[in-house]
């Protein structure tokens, strides 16, 4: 495969364009035309279809897109690109089974396929969103880590004070904050006993190379998961780069994140399952990952569980399954926040579409994941039962129940309740559910029971 | 023929065809109509056709800024014909705009900037990744009616914060109006640290500008 010093090579000399033209002269116009070559018709009565050619030609479709625009690295205003020798290479050569945590937690995390019954990894916490303190921070990972059974992976959040302090980026205040996440983090596991679970989101709170990698040196493992993202579409930066040459050179596990909007360059739905696949071989041969983490999300809704996007995100994950055995996630945000029946049903849509289509899963962003101590570990662990419920499922039934949730739910995305927050519906000192949202959880399980999701307890 | 003129301008920017909006620009000048009208009844009449659709996700955002850059050929062929003071008298105002220090993040902001302009705003756009103190520079130097400033998280929307605190403390609160946006952010975040405004959506941020204008006017 095309070393990561060679990556860096072409970031510094490859073809120059300026931004605007990247996305307007070469993304856009070859998308459109690789949409329109490989017939790829978004279909909104089926939002997960079970056609396996059409998901073969989203995968085509993806391999022309990359081959073609490759990454855009930002700082340099050059292309990285790959002939498409280089990425069938990639594709054969890239790593199929990483293992993740220590001790006891030590997991390989396996390629799926659509309707495989391999059981899902459960990557859970609350997707990237902001804990109010520290003292809040420690409470709800040491719930994930003692409430979550099915948990293989945990999300930390970002921190928004540490001692009273609001925390800013790009100050000092960040570097102090990524260090107590990294402290706090893994004291917080060890407290819920689960001491070699690995956290798989790097710091959340970093903003910055530099934050990130001066927290990591108080408790981050080579065997977590190093979360780093990508830009919107097909970009990265010289930090981004900074931060995965640092983890390569210390053997650890690069997680790749990306994140296709609809809406945005990649269009509708067909543009960004096209697009998807493009970031997965983005995430081998760029950013040289373990892993993929990726979120198809609706532009003016900031959530992942409308229409359009779950089938851009089934499409594109049985087109990447079908076709790539290296790992990926598919990570989840609602509209509604925590101890409504809207998030749950959310949830579950979202969680059967990414399983049954062959993707392991994050879960996830409640509320869209943008209001502070807007999450619980009730709905990871709903999540998790889900995906588990669901191994296995044929993509047709699947498809019914997810046309049946969306019902329930989809007209309220642009207005949906921002839900409890996680003191108001959860008991911090037993690490409990309250009883509301203990009922509520067990209504909605009984009617996704209903709907034929075998869930183990 | 001037209803025809001004029809063929709304259609270019509806239709996205920029030689189309050249011929009727073109046109426009050769008749020595109103530049201004053409703009009003034309252009500006189109482009709130394609805001209306991008809000509905009917048409995505290449297309916005391919209605834009339409928009902007056409105001190349109309713009001389126009004096400095009807410029002045059509201008609706000046607004600094750009995501705050730290956050990259900025397609959200952009279409926002793109969707001032067209609706007849003077805009500095000064990118992402913006340091309070750059914003205040370019408020300054421009004489800005509008300091807009985007957020995408948690640990960068306290910049936004910084900038109101630092214009309090500097004494120029009352020389700007602040609007802010951003998917963090909210109204009651806005009222928390004293804007002016807030916008959730792109469309929503052009009717709060303008509604701040106004206030800023009357004030």
């Amino acid at each position: 495969m095309v070393s990561f010093m060679e990556v860096i090579n072409r970031a510094l000399t490859g073809p120059s364009y300026s931004e605007k033209d990247y996305n307007l002269k070469v993304f856009v116009p070859k998308l459109r035309e690789l949409v329109k070559k490989y017939e790829i018709k978004y279909d909104p009565e089926n939002p997960i279809p079970s056609d396996d050619d059409l998901a073969d030609r989203v995968f085509k479709a993806g391999v022309e897109l990359y081959a073609n625009v490759g990454t855009y690295c930002v700082d340099t205003g050059r292309i990285i690109q790959f002939t498409e020798e280089e990425i069938q290479e990639a594709l054969t050569t890239a790593p199929s089974s990483p293992v993740f945590g220590e001790g006891k937690d030590a997991k390989p995390l396996l390629a799926r396929k659509p309707e495989s019954t391999t059981p899902p990894w459960c990557f859970v916490g609350a997707g990237g969103a902001a804990v109010s303190n520290e003292e809040l921070f420690v409470n709800i990972l040491e719930a994930y880590a003692s409430f979550i059974p099915l948990a293989n992976s945990i999300t930390t959040p970002t921190i928004k004070t540490i001692s009273g302090k609001t925390v800013q980026a790009g100050t000092p205040l960040e570097i102090l904050a990524c260090i107590r996440s990294s402290v706090l983090a893994r004291e917080a596991l060890r407290r819920g006993g689960r001491p070699g679970l690995p956290i798989m989101n790097s710091i959340a709170t970093a903003v910055s190379d530099t934050a990130k990698i001066a927290g990591s040196q108080f408790g981050l493992r080579p065997s977590d998961g190093w979360l780093i993202g990508t830009m919107a579409e097909l970009k990265i930066n010289f930090e981004r780069l900074n931060e995965i040459a640092y983890v390569l050179s210390l053997g650890g596990h690069v997680v790749a994140e990306t994140a296709p909007i609809l809406g945005g360059y990649c269009g509708g739905p067909e543009g960004v399952a096209v697009t998807n696949v493009a970031y997965h071989l983005n995430c081998i041969l760029v950013m040289k990952g373990s892993a993929q983490l990726t979120f198809p999300i609706h532009f003016k809704y900031g959530c992942t569980t409308t229409r359009d996007v779950t089938w851009a995100v089934s499409i594109s994950s049985q087109a990447i399954s079908r076709n790539s055995h290296f790992p990926f996630f598919i990570l989840s945000y609602t509209a509604a926040g925590p101890m409504t029946e809207m998030c749950l049903y959310e949830l579950a849509e979202a969680v059967t579409t990414s399983v049954i289509s062959g993707a392991s899963i994050e879960f996830g962003g409640v509320a869209k994941a943008t209001a502070v101590d807007h999450f619980t570990p009730m709905e990871p662990r709903l999540a998790s039962e889900v995906a588990h419920g669901v191994a296995g499922m044929s993509r047709s039934q699947g498809n019914e129940i997810a046309k049946h949730l969306l019902t329930k739910y989809e007209e309220n995305i642009p207005d949906a309740p921002e839900g409890k927050k996680y003191k108001e519906c959860w008991d911090i000192y037993s690490k409990q559910p309250g009883r509301e949202y203990e009922e509520l959880y067990r209504k909605i399980k009984r009617e996704l029971a209903k709907l034929g999701i075998q869930f183990k307890s | 023929m001037k209803e025809q003129i001004f029809e063929d301008l709304f259609k270019a920017i509806v239709e996205l065809d920029r030689e189309k909006v050249q011929r009727a620009a073109n046109e426009l000048v050769r008749e020595k109509l109103n530049p201004l009208e053409g703009i009003e009844k034309g252009l500006s009449k189109g482009m709130e056709v394609i805001g209306d659709k991008f809000e509905r996700l009917e048409i995505y955002l290449p297309e916005l800024l391919m209605a834009a850059d339409i928009f902007n050929a056409a105001m190349e062929i109309l713009g001389p014909q126009i004096s400095a003071g009807e410029k002045n008298k059509i201008k609706k105002g000046t607004v600094v705009i750009g995501t705050v220090k730290g956050d990259i993040h900025e397609i959200g902001k952009d279409i926002v900037a793109m969707l001032l302009e067209t609706a007849g705003f003077a805009v500095h756009n000064l990118g992402k990744d913006v340091p309070a103190s750059t914003f205040l520079e370019e408020a300054e130097k421009v004489n800005a009616d509008i300091i807009a400033m985007s957020s995408l998280l948690t640990t960068t929307m306290e910049h936004q914060r910084e900038l109101i605190d630092i214009l309090k403390e500097r004494g120029k609160r009352d020389r700007y109006m602040v609007m802010i946006g951003g998917a963090p952010t909210s109204l009651a975040w806005a009222d928390e640290i004293g804007a002016d405004g807030y916008g959730e959506t792109a469309r929503d941020a052009v009717s709060v500008a303008l509604e701040l204008l106004s206030k800023k006017r009357n004030i």
